[in-house]
């Protein structure tokens, strides 16, 4: 046997090789230090957004505005990982060997790029997916909003790609932290630049009016807000408070604002990534990529450029919906947002007095009852005593509404924020037990008002109240255990006189009280009776 | 032209003319030291810090002043933490024997700097709690950086400063008490004290005698 001999080797049979781009892109997404800071972001998870979601009733916009806090952190990460990964080839000394290769400067960091905001956008989707899973199990109605879910990746991606260019324009070792800072204090911004739009009275006021072209052909005019410290950013920004318990469950919550806020991160995104391949073409002209990159990295600048003005601008032209209390753009905004949703309410009876919530809230019913029980009982036969409570709605015709007894027979409405003054805490120590503590009071305070409840009880009135929630039981807000506040003389006597009154009605039996109350209640309205003449 | 022509004072490269064969060579290492760390940049950075928590109270009128300057203090520590970062690693260990003098003077220098900083930033303005809180929260930041670096190596050892300082932000709005939260508490909480002091101690005699970790791939 010779060499000769040796029959020739069969030529292996063609792998199924991956492209060129998908190995490097696997490449990138094997070696990425991304794994290694998911312990630290699921502490946070579990210690803010959990705790803080758990905090808030199960309704499902009030649950997913906790997504925000994830855009936070998810931000702030990703855009210090990018900037240490767009750096790189700074730190490696490597960008005068990798000018060499066939492959484009900006193709190359582009595959950096697309693998850390892979990374960085599967564990954002995935923890986001915990919350909405943790609400699905527990929400009684509705379905998960996808708005903040896109909200928050579009804000991901944006502080992805600017930690990412600022990293491969300026490689230094001050870079990553100082992205980190900067957004860090961007979010912090406008939160409380949110925060200040949400609780002023006066709203935004604008700095002009402008036209803007319509499909119908008639110009919309709108007014602009301007100001830039105070509004619109504020607006732009994904970190806000939670919204009020009931939101989107009487009226669907308009995907106006949300709409612009991905325009405007997406906006910023894309001309920051066009940014890249211009930069990356001046930083090496030989390994530019050229004229053609240099057209597409022109023209996505462009692009981006133009969607992010045109989100700033519409989040300038934001006004209060006045049907839902809600933001409103007119140039996105559809009627049909602002008409009810359809649904019918949960309802519980116990003898002849009913409750009713919206099917979101009726994870709360029974709770709701058990407390609106007992009171309703105390005044039953009573001259407008409520044979019904019903759930309302807390923006009505963009006014708020107040807990009140009305129509014929009597019922009474009342809302979930404004019957109790305690709301429920960004935390994971309160619980909704404040919240059912107001509804008593509130069912009593709608009966006992006069004519004008705005006006507040008189102190026959509270003491009146007070005796009754006593006798079933309950306690008044006002007298829940909290903060010591000074009073006043005339304060502090008048709350010992109306104790003293309290305890003076609570102590008759029960029979008498409602005697006195059929004979008396219709002064006691009028506010002709004092605490001293209660008996 | 013979060769003592060319003999002329040592000038290593980077440093002034004018301190050329004029200071004696401990300064001339000094200085070549922390210009290596890039620590000329880093007291720029640490200024910028020190406007940057001027503009934050000039602009800041929300309930709760202290999570701006927290920010900022995590930030003049994350740039003391960088500094920590040499180009030279092994060569620098095998040869350089007054190198712990070096790092411990380098370090306490910028810990000391970022408080001078932070509090020239703030002279007539109102800060909230004070300089005592500035300066233990930047002591305490600055010993996480410092720990970090030995881990990580400098030029990542701002992560563990400013990832606390994003959990501590949650601890404020919270109001923890526990001590090892001492950038939430206030200014006589003993336990914060404690806390801040025992980190920095530690990471700074950790950092004196080992010094960050390096590798041949980190050169910045």
């Amino acid at each position: 046997m010779s060499v000769l001999s040796v029959p020739p080797a069969r030529p292996a049979p063609p792998r199924l090789a991956p492209p060129g781009l998908v190995r490097a892109l696997w490449l990138e997404f094997k070696r990425s230090a991304m794994p290694y800071l998911l312990p630290p972001l699921a502490v946070y998870f579990y210690y803010d957004a959990i705790r803080t979601a758990d905090g808030y009733a199960p309704v499902w916009p009030l649950r997913t505005s906790v997504v925000s806090h994830l855009v936070f952190y998810f931000s702030v990460v990703g855009g210090g990982l990018a900037a240490w990964v767009g750096a790189r080839e700074g730190h490696r000394k490597t960008a005068d060997l990798l000018a060499t290769t066939p492959r484009a400067a900006w193709s190359r960091l582009s595959v950096a790029l697309a693998g850390t905001l892979c990374w960085v956008l599967l564990a954002f989707l995935s923890f986001a997916a915990v919350l909405y899973v943790q609400t699905a199990l527990q929400a009684t109605w509705g379905g998960p909003p996808l708005w903040p879910v896109s909200v928050g990746a579009a804000t991901v991606t944006m502080a992805t790609v600017t930690g990412f260019t600022c990293g491969a324009v300026f490689p230094g070792r001050f870079t990553a932290p100082l992205i980190v800072l900067g957004l860090t204090v961007l979010f912090e911004i406008g939160f409380r630049e949110s925060e200040l739009v949400r609780v002023s009275p006066a709203g935004r006021a604008p700095s002009g009016n402008h036209a803007l072209p319509s499909p119908g052909g008639v110009p919309l005019q709108v007014s602009v807000f301007h100001d830039l410290s105070y509004g619109t950013y504020a607006l732009l920004s994904p970190l806000h408070s939670p919204p009020a318990v009931d939101a989107g469950v009487y009226y669907r919550v308009a995907p106006d604002l949300s709409i612009v806020q991905v325009m405007f991160m997406g906006g910023i995104a894309v001309a920051l990534f066009g940014l890249l391949g211009l930069a990356a073409g001046l930083r090496a002209p030989g390994s530019a990529g050229g004229w053609p990159a240099r057209l597409v990295a022109v023209v996505l600048v462009a692009c981006g450029v133009a969607a992010s003005w045109t989100g700033f601008t519409l989040a300038g032209t934001a006004q209060r919906d006045a049907v839902t209390g809600g933001w409103e753009i007119p140039a996105l905004h559809s009627a049909a947002s602002d008409q009810p949703v359809a649904a019918t309410p949960d309802c519980t009876a116990a003898g002849s007095f009913q409750v009713c919530v919206a099917p979101a809230l009726s994870f709360d019913l029974r709770a709701v009852a058990a407390e609106l029980d007992p009171v309703a009982a105390e005044i039953a036969g009573l001259p407008g005593a409520p044979t019904r409570a019903e759930e309302v709605a807390t923006m009505n015709g963009g006014k708020t509404v107040m807990a009140r007894i009305s129509g014929n027979p009597p019922v009474f409405e009342f809302t979930t924020d404004h019957v109790d003054a305690v709301d429920t805490q960004p935390d994971g120590n309160s619980d909704l037990t404040g919240w059912r503590t107001g509804f008593p009071q509130g069912l009593l305070d709608a009966f006992l008002a006069g004519p004008s409840p705005a006006a507040g009880l008189t102190p026959a009135q509270q003491a009146v109240g007070d005796a009754l929630l006593a006798a079933v039981g309950a306690q008044p807000v006002a007298q829940v255990p909290g903060p010591l506040q000074p009073l006043s003389a005339s304060a502090a006597a008048q709350r010992t006189e109306v104790a003293a009154a309290a305890q003076r009605f609570e102590a008759l039996p029960a029979g008498t009280r409602h005697a006195w109350l059929a004979t008396h209640l219709a002064a006691l309205r009028s506010g002709k009776i004092t605490a001293a003449q209660l008996p | 032209m013979t060769a003592a022509d060319t003999l002329t004072p040592a000038r290593f490269p980077g440093a002034p003319a004018w301190m050329a064969g004029r200071l004696p060579a401990g300064f001339r290492l000094t200085w070549l030291h922390l210009r290596t760390r890039r620590v000329p940049a880093g007291i720029v950075a640490l200024a910028v810090c020190g406007a940057g928590l001027r503009a934050a109270l000039h602009w800041n009128s929300s309930s709760d002043p202290q999570q701006f300057p927290m920010i900022v203090e995590a930030g003049a520590a994350a740039v003391i933490a960088v500094t920590t970062h040499g180009p030279f690693g092994e060569v620098e260990r095998a040869t350089g024997r007054w190198l712990p003098s070096l790092r411990l003077l380098g370090a306490v220098g910028m810990c000391g700097l970022a408080i001078l900083a932070l509090q020239l930033g703030v002279t007539g303005a109102s800060l909230n709690e004070g300089i005592l809180v500035l300066a233990r929260n930047v002591i305490g930041f600055a010993g996480l950086g410092l720990a970090c670096s030995l881990v990580t190596g400098g030029l990542l050892a701002w992560v563990l400063p400013l990832g606390y300082m994003a959990f501590c932000q949650y601890a404020l709005t919270e109001a923890w008490s526990a001590p090892w939260t001492w950038p939430a508490r206030p200014p006589a909480d003993r336990g914060g004290w404690i806390a801040a002091m025992t980190v920095l101690a530690v990471a700074l005699l950790a950092y004196t005698l080992r010094g960050p970790r390096t590798r041949p791939s980190d050169n910045a």
